[in-house]
């Protein structure tokens, strides 16, 4: 079977979809969740996180123990949109 | 007569292509995929193909009324027309070969690519080219996908290449049926083309700032 890459794009798609559909409880996914569910290395992941909370699509939240990560408003809308252009490529057999 | 198809064609492949590229250019705004930036490309570059030779047969009827259009607008445009063509196939060879390509590739090398060469005929054989590979990249990618949307695109390839050809062999046979035939399926390949465009629910996705 055909290695399947996936592009930049549609790891930061995987993790806000999992902050906003698999994420644990209500203050959010932690990195270890992330890491799991997402399938990306710990440094990969970091990086993409600090800057999905720059960009206001996460929302970082400290507990006692860990950092945990939510999906924001703005997250939501960006992965309709992501999910609408995906869609939009798919459709010329391409990935974005 | 002739006339009247060439502007029918080439007011269609204008519309066809500014819509497409729009809304490619607002997934890659949005998201600042590579991959939507390269349709953004091709496809305004095959609108804007398509409105050089519309507009040279139009100022041809309307204007000057030589009866016959200048041969350097009919190359010209067909020719950006290829460029186009060339980043939809080249959207494919970067996802067969370069998965992990970013900026880079889609800019730089297409450069390197492209052929000098502005003949009419041979441009037409090399939009014939990278249209059966856009057609056949994409047909595989129906046969991974299932979608019915990506038979319609392959499909619009696919007529497109067909047109392409039957265009050159009219060179070939000048004053045939060849030529409208050529034209029709063009615009058939453009509907094509669309068909799974306009069934996007792309409405209010003005979400601003990329990734």
């Amino acid at each position: 079977m055909a290695a399947v890459y996936r592009t930049h794009m549609s790891i930061i798609g995987d993790i806000l979809a999992t902050t906003r559909d698999e994420a644990p409880d209500e203050s959010g996914a932690s990195v270890t969740y992330l890491i799991r569910k997402a399938n990306v290395s710990h440094v990969r992941l970091s990086k993409i996180l600090e800057m999905l909370v720059q960009q206001g699509l996460l929302e970082q939240r400290s507990s006692d123990r860990a950092c945990k990560y939510k999906i924001s408003d703005r997250g939501r809308e960006f992965l309709q949109a992501y999910r609408g252009f995906r869609e939009f490529a798919d459709n010329f057999g391409l990935r974005i | 007569m002739q006339f009247i198809f060439e502007i029918i064609l080439n007011l269609i492949g204008f519309l066809v292509g500014v819509v497409i590229g729009i809304l490619s250019y607002t997934g890659f705004k949005n998201t600042g995929s590579p991959t939507l930036f390269r349709l953004t490309i091709a496809f305004l570059s095959i609108s804007i193909g398509f409105g050089v030779v519309g507009a040279g047969f139009l100022t041809e009827s309307l204007v000057i009324k030589s009866g016959d259009i200048e041969p350097w607008i009919q190359t010209l445009g067909i020719g950006i027309q290829t460029v186009g063509y060339f980043f939809i196939a080249f959207s494919h060879s970067i996802k067969a070969f370069f998965p992990k390509s970013r900026y880079f590739r889609t800019i730089a090398v297409p450069l390197f690519v492209i052929p000098g060469n502005s003949i009419e005929h041979i441009i037409r054989s090399i939009s014939f080219i990278l249209l059966i590979y856009g057609t056949i990249e994409t047909i595989l990618s129906y046969m991974e996908n299932k979608k019915s949307s990506t038979v319609f695109v392959a499909s619009g390839l696919g007529l497109l290449a067909l047109g392409e050809f039957l265009g050159w062999y009219s060179v070939v046979f000048p004053q045939s049926v060849l030529y409208y035939v050529s034209i029709s399926t063009k615009i058939a390949g453009l509907g094509a083309l669309f068909v799974p465009v306009s069934k996007m629910p792309l409405t209010g996705m003005k979400f601003g700032g990329s990734i």
